[in-house]
C-alpha cells in the first residue's frame, strides 16, 4: 500500500492511494487518514483508482474517518474505483454513505 | 473433480500465503479474474477473523482449508479449533442506516455471503467448519 498526499486546491486534501487494503495495510491507512483529520483536513478526495483489492478491515477504516468527519463538517469523496472494488463498495452498502465519482475533477468538484 | 487442500497457523503471514495457493487453483480450474478475487476475499475475511479473534492462548494452532471444484460448482471449506463460532448467527447488517448510525463492524461475514450462494456452519469435535459454495463460470 502506497499513499501519496497532495492539496492541489486549497482546503481539500487528495490521498491517492495504491495496492491492497486490507489486515496488514489498513493500519498504515487509518494512521494517515486519521493524521489528516487531526491536521485540520476535513474535505478528502481518496482516489482509489491503483487499489486493487480491499478488504472488511479497510471498509471498516473509511466509514471510522466518515464517522469521525461529519459532525466537522466534512467528507470523503472517492474516486476512480475499479470495477471490482465499486461492486465490493456496493456489496457493503457504501453507495449511500460515500460520494463515489469517476474522476478526480469529479470528485473536487463535489467538495468546492 | 479437483481439489487442493492446504493447513495455515495462525499468523497474518499465512493470509498472503494462502492468497498465492488460491490465485494458483483459480488458474488450474480456469476460474475468471472475478470469481479468484472473490475467493480471496472470501479466505481472507474468514482465515483473518479466526487469527485475530478465535483463540484464547497463544500456541500454534492449524487451520484446514480445502478448496474443491466440481462441474460448476466451488466448495471452500475452512476448518479450525478456535473458539466456538457461529458467523451466520449474527444477523445481516442493515445497510440502509445513515453514516451515524452505521455500524462499524459486520461487514466481512456480509460480504462472505454476497460473494458466496450458499454458507454453511457446523460446530463438530471442537472444530468450527463453515462450508461455502459458489456457483462458477468457467472460462
Amino acid at each position: 500500500m502506497d499513499i501519496f498526499q497532495s492539496t492541489t486546491e486549497p482546503g481539500i486534501l487528495t490521498l491517492t492511494l495504491s495496492g491492497r487494503l486490507d489486515a496488514d495495510t489498513t493500519a498504515k491507512f487509518g494512521e494517515v487518514l486519521g493524521g489528516a483529520i487531526d491536521g485540520g483536513h476535513h474535505k478528502i478526495v481518496l482516489d482509489l483508482s491503483g487499489v486493487d483489492y480491499v478488504s472488511s478491515v479497510g471498509l471498516r477504516a473509511l466509514i471510522l474517518a466518515a464517522k469521525r468527519l461529519s459532525p466537522l463538517g466534512g467528507r470523503i469523496v472517492l474516486c476512480g474505483p475499479q470495477e471490482r472494488i465499486r461492486h465490493l463498495l456496493e456489496i457493503a452498502g457504501f453507495t449511500s454513505i460515500f460520494t463515489i465519482v469517476a474522476t478526480r475533477d469529479e470528485a473536487l468538484e463535489q467538495l468546492r | 473433480m479437483s481439489s487442493i487442500c492446504t493447513i495455515l497457523g495462525n499468523e497474518r503471514a499465512e493470509i498472503v500465503r494462502l492468497g498465492e495457493i488460491a490465485e494458483r487453483f483459480g488458474a488450474d480450474e480456469r476460474l475468471t479474474d472475478d470469481e479468484v478475487m472473490g475467493i480471496n476475499l472470501v479466505l481472507d475475511e474468514v482465515v483473518t477473523n479466526i487469527i485475530d479473534y478465535g483463540y484464547d492462548d497463544a500456541d500454534r494452532h492449524e487451520i484446514r482449508v480445502t478448496m474443491t471444484c466440481e462441474g460448476n460448482v466451488l466448495t471452500i471449506e475452512v476448518d479450525d479449533d478456535a473458539r466456538a463460532f457461529d458467523p451466520l448467527a449474527a444477523p445481516p447488517p442493515d445497510l440502509d442506516l445513515p453514516l451515524e448510525e452505521r455500524p462499524i463492524g459486520g461487514l466481512g461475514i456480509h460480504i462472505v455471503r454476497s460473494v458466496m450462494n450458499d454458507v454453511e456452519y457446523q460446530r463438530r469435535d471442537g472444530h468450527n467448519i463453515l462450508t461455502m459454495r459458489k456457483t462458477i463460470g468457467r472460462t
